[in-house]
């Protein structure tokens, strides 16, 4: 079953000398329960196109449907709530909220809505990121890693339709990669949740069933596996 | 969770928050005292208006009975009618009405004159009391301004209270802007973040609000006491104001300040509703410079840290503009206020008091009496601390003045180019001019005699011999010479407005109803007796002629011709007290006021008075520029101190490059130099412009002023502005210092 579907889509930033296409005419779909890695060179439009399938920034043109819904027909507000419910969002660099404990961060989108969390996925979920003991810290006084799996945990929370990460083992050892890796493929596995990431790591895409390349705002490759 | 947020950000934030505290507080302060000011204004107003003209709304006049009032009385919405009998001008009835709802009054008052039988003209509306109303007859052409005038200042106050606000809450903002876009990518909705924003703003100004408004409760009413001290006992039957505070205003204030905050807040919220996540997350909180500049004054003096420095300050140029601005300007009427009221007060000491200081210090006016026939003079003058007395009158008269007669100085000073209007009349045989006579008592008059150096007696009069030069502008230092050659031995008077009195030959080209005086003249003189009067200055050409009371009641025809008045003018010994002039003038007025009616003057009263009226003027507005000070300063201390937190990762990045802690040290130096010196480098060439042209428009001269000058005042100002720019930096300086280079730049706020 579809859950992704993008067509045309364009994201062209600046004007005149400074014009950048970041990506160009991009088509691709993704159906549930994939888990895709995106790999490129540095600048090729990997970070764009994840922005843009998570409602954090808009296409120039083209259509993106995500889970039946058309990104393109949201206002402000009913793209906030698309993200809280349906996208989880990892980042390159982790933006936790540096005034609010770990613990916090991690429900956030929960807190957002109002709803009370549910204990035992909550457990699970910081537990199998070897976190239970940083969950009354501030995001400072954590590692690198340490928050990049509190950052995951928090889009894990509302187990999103879709989870986009980009890059979440750029900055970390090869111990700490695979551990995250194979969480995530955990709950690829057994929750059936749809996943894309952006790497650049051979061993991390090679995890993946299916490899998407671009190279210059285009998709060149698009590998399934297995 | 929200709470949450805020508690901890509000924690974190010590330093941003502090300037919205001060920005709050400063607000809520203004506006409830502008409110209040207002509303005792109004009170005081209507008040006043009350007593003096009465509360009625409107009246009517003419032949009213008993049927007629009863009538009255029973029209609806009538709430009450004050009948007088036979006080109106036609020597009518007045009936003054008060209605229910003043709205009324233009509509029902025309009605009830018809139901009443009297004409619509007659009627009267209370315009001024109602317009304080904001009851306005369409009919009614002047302009009552005071309320609009008032809503207008309020709304430039609320405008620009606003943009401090504004700019407090921008500098917390910005801080916290990329944490806003966090907030948003994980799913929090725009109306989320504006709640989270405006429960903030409550949460952080409902103190300095309500501490504002009561402290602004206290300060109006003692505002109010001092203007009750100096202007009330200035105006006598002055009615005083009576510090009232409604609820009402209160709650006006209030809601004007918080209607302030809520939009202040609002603006951000929205701002950042308009971005994507994306741009908001990659919003530094670093602003850019958009073109490449240099402060090549800066780095000449200061080296790698001046430029850095300067370009600091061009990027945030538009953060800081408010608090320059506010800066600049309060500084400005701070000077500028000093700088008038020392010129008012130097030109009020110059024409007024000084001059008088050995010319009198009691002014006795007597009414209906006559210089020669005034006996109480020997008694006065044997008052104890009495040093000289001039009995005096004054009476007006016309001269011809003969080309022959005129001095070459006063033909050198044009003649009677300059005259104008009523100064002097040309005739065939030469100039009318103005003669007025200043008769002296006989003792006084040999006593001038002897001053001057003339022959005494009391058979003629000497005439002021001298003339300014009329044509030199500056009239503070114009030239004089003497009037006449001075060779003539009579002096040919046509007094004025006598009746006609037989043996009084009509002088040759007089009119009819003035009489012809010719008398001798015992001396030209330049010098005139000490007296209060100045002469030859409203009216350059006058020809004074002073007189012994003997010769004046030769001359003087009929006694009667109208009511008389006489004055006592008394020196007393030197340095005499105010106490001792006060009791000297009861005496003085003792004894003449058996006999007469008398009115008085002391001059150290009118000092004291004066002196009192002008510190009350500069107290209100001093109070006045100390709050524009206050709010300036408010805006450069959080502005600066904002702006110095902002930049943890600037500075971090010089540190990690090797730019030593010395040297960021020199950075805050520099900047702040910058900052603090910008408002005087503006204030004082504008000020010493202004204060230039103030002294050309009034003749005075530069050393006069310079002696006076509002230095240390403006001295204090500036040092305030400068510790307020200085402990800014200072704490932001202390903030710096222990910046963890690891943490300012590990929290990189990149995607
Ligand atoms: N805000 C922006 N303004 C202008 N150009 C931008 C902006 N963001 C990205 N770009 C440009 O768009 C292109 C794609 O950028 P993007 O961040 O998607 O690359 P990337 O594939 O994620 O690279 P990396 O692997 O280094 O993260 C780049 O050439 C970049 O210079
Ligand atoms: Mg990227």
């Amino acid at each position: 079953m579809e859950i992704l579907r993008c067509e045309g889509v364009s994201r062209i930033y600046g004007s005149g000398q400074n014009r950048v296409t970041a990506l160009d005419d991009i088509n691709l779909t993704v159906n549930r329960g994939e888990f895709v890695a995106v790999v490129g060179p540095s600048g090729s439009g990997k970070s764009t196109l994840l922005h843009i399938l998570g409602t954090v920034d808009k296409a120039d043109s083209g259509k993106v449907t995500v889970d039946g819904t058309d990104l393109s027909t949201l206002n402000p507000t009913e793209a906030a709530i698309f993200r809280r419910r349906k996208v989880g969002l990892v980042y390159q660099f982790y933006n936790l909220i540096p005034t609010l404990t770990v613990e916090k961060n991690i429900l956030m989108p929960l807190l957002l809505d109002r709803k009370k969390p549910d204990r035992e996925y909550f457990e699970e979920v910081v537990g199998s990121l070897g976190i239970s003991h940083k969950l009354g810290a501030l995001p400072g006084q954590l590692s690198g890693g340490q928050q990049q799996r509190a950052a995951i945990a928090r889009s894990l929370i509302y187990r999103p339709a879709l989870l986009l990460a980009d890059e979440p083992t750029g900055n970390l050892d090869r111990k700490n990669s695979g551990e995250i890796m194979d969480m995530l493929k955990l709950s690829n596995r057994n929750l059936n949740q749809t996943i894309i990431i952006i790497t650049h790591d051979e061993k991390a895409a090679l995890e993946a069933e299916r490899v998407v390349t671009i190279e210059d705002g285009h998709i060149v490759g698009d590998e399934r596996r297995r | 969770m929200w709470k949450d947020y805020s508690w901890s950000s509000l924690k974190n934030n010590r330093a941003s928050n502090l300037s919205v505290v001060i920005a709050a507080f400063i607000s809520a302060l203004l506006l409830s005292l502008l409110c209040g000011l207002f509303y005792n204004m109004w009170k005081y107003e209507i008040e006043r208006l009350t007593l003096e003209e009465g509360g009625w709304h409107s009246r009517l006049e003419g032949d009213l009975d008993q049927e007629d009032i009863e009538r009255i009385r029973n029209f609806a919405g009538i709430k009450e009618v004050a009948v007088t009998e036979g006080k109106g001008q036609g020597g009518g009835t007045t009936a003054e009405l008060y209605f229910d709802h003043m709205r009324d009054v233009y509509g029902n008052t025309p009605r009830v004159a018809a139901l009443a039988g009297i004409s619509p003209e007659t009627v009267a509306y209370h315009h001024e009391l109602l317009a304080m109303y904001l009851v306005r007859d369409p009919e009614d052409p002047a302009p009552r301004l005071i309320f609009p005038l008032f809503l207008v200042i309020m709304a430039m106050a609320s405008v620009s209270l606003i943009a401090i606000i504004h700019n407090a809450f921008a500098v917390s903002m910005n801080e916290r802007t990329h944490q806003f876009g966090i907030f948003s990518s994980i799913g929090a909705t725009p109306a989320q973040i504006r709640a989270c924003l405006l429960q903030e703003a409550a949460m952080v100004c409902t103190l300095p609000v309500l501490a504002g408004n009561l402290l602004s409760i206290v300060l109006i009413k003692f505002l109010l006491k001092l203007i009750n001290v100096f202007l009330g006992k200035g105006i006598p039957g002055r009615h005083e104001t009576v510090f009232a505070y409604h609820p009402l205003v209160l709650g006006l204030s209030c809601l004007v300040t918080v209607i302030t905050i809520w939009v202040s807040a609002w603006l951000p919220a929205r701002r950042l509703s308009r971005l994507t996540p994306l741009e908001v997350i990659k919003y530094s909180a670093e602003p850019e410079l958009k073109r490449r500049k240099s402060s090549p004054v800066l780095r000449l003096f200061f080296g790698m840290e001046g430029e850095l420095a300067g370009n600091a300050l061009k990027a945030r140029k538009k953060a800081l503009r408010t608090a320059n601005l506010s800066l600049v300007c309060s500084f400005l009427a701070f000077t500028l206020m000093l700088c008038f009221f020392t010129l008012s007060e130097i030109s009020t000491e110059e024409t007024y008091f000084k001059r008088y200081e050995d010319v009198w210090d009691i002014m006795v006016t007597v009414k209906g009496a006559q210089v020669d026939s005034f006996e109480e003079t020997r008694r006065i003058r044997e008052l104890e601390g009495v040093k000289n007395v001039i009995v005096y009158q004054k009476a007006g008269a016309k001269r011809l003045v003969r080309e022959e007669e005129i001095s070459e100085e006063m033909r050198a000073f044009g003649g009677f180019d300059q005259a104008y209007g009523q100064e002097v009349e040309r005739t065939d045989e030469g100039w009318l001019v103005n003669a007025p006579l200043v008769i002296l008592d006989d003792d006084s008059f040999l006593a001038y005699c002897r001053q001057i150096g003339a022959e005494p007696g009391l058979d003629g009069a000497v005439i002021r011999n001298q003339i300014q030069d009329v044509s030199d502008p500056d009239f503070r230092h114009r030239k004089s010479g003497p009037y006449l050659k001075g060779e003539k031995t009579t002096s040919l008077l046509r007094l004025a407005g006598g009746k006609e009195v037989s043996g009084a030959a009509l002088a040759p080209g007089g009119h009819r109803g003035e009489r012809a005086a010719k008398i001798p003249v015992l001396s030209y003189a330049a010098q005139v007796p000490a007296l209060r009067e100045e002469y030859g200055t409203r009216d350059c050409y006058e020809l004074v002629h002073i007189l012994p009371a003997s010769l004046w009641k030769e001359i003087r025809g009929q006694a009667g011709e109208g009511e008389e008045e006489i004055y006592v003018r008394v020196l007393a010994k030197d340095q005499a007290s105010a106490e001792e002039l006060n009791r000297l003038e009861e005496e003085i007025v003792g004894i003449v006021g058996n006999v007469y009616r008398t009115e008085s003057e002391n001059r150290m009263e009118e000092k004291t008075l004066n002196d009192r009226q002008i510190r009350g003027m500069m107290t209100i507005f001093g109070g006045f520029c100390v709050l524009l000070a206050v709010i300036g300063m408010g805006n450069v201390f959080s502005n600066t101190l904002g702006f110095v937190r902002q930049r943890r990762r600037e500075f971090a990045r010089y540190l990690s490059v090797g730019l030593t802690p010395a040297g960021i040290r020199k950075m805050f130096w520099i900047e702040a130099l910058v900052i603090g010196l910008r408002p005087v480098l503006i204030t004082l060439p504008l000020s010493t412009a202004t204060v230039w042209y103030l002294l050309k428009m009034s003749w005075m001269e530069w050393p006069v002023f310079w002696s006076r000058a509002p230095f240390v005042p403006v001295a204090e100002f500036l040092a305030a502005v400068w510790a307020a720019v200085a402990l800014a930096y200072y704490l932001g300086w202390r903030g710096v210092k222990t910046i963890s280079l690891a943490g300012a730049l590990g929290d990189d706020r990149m995607m």
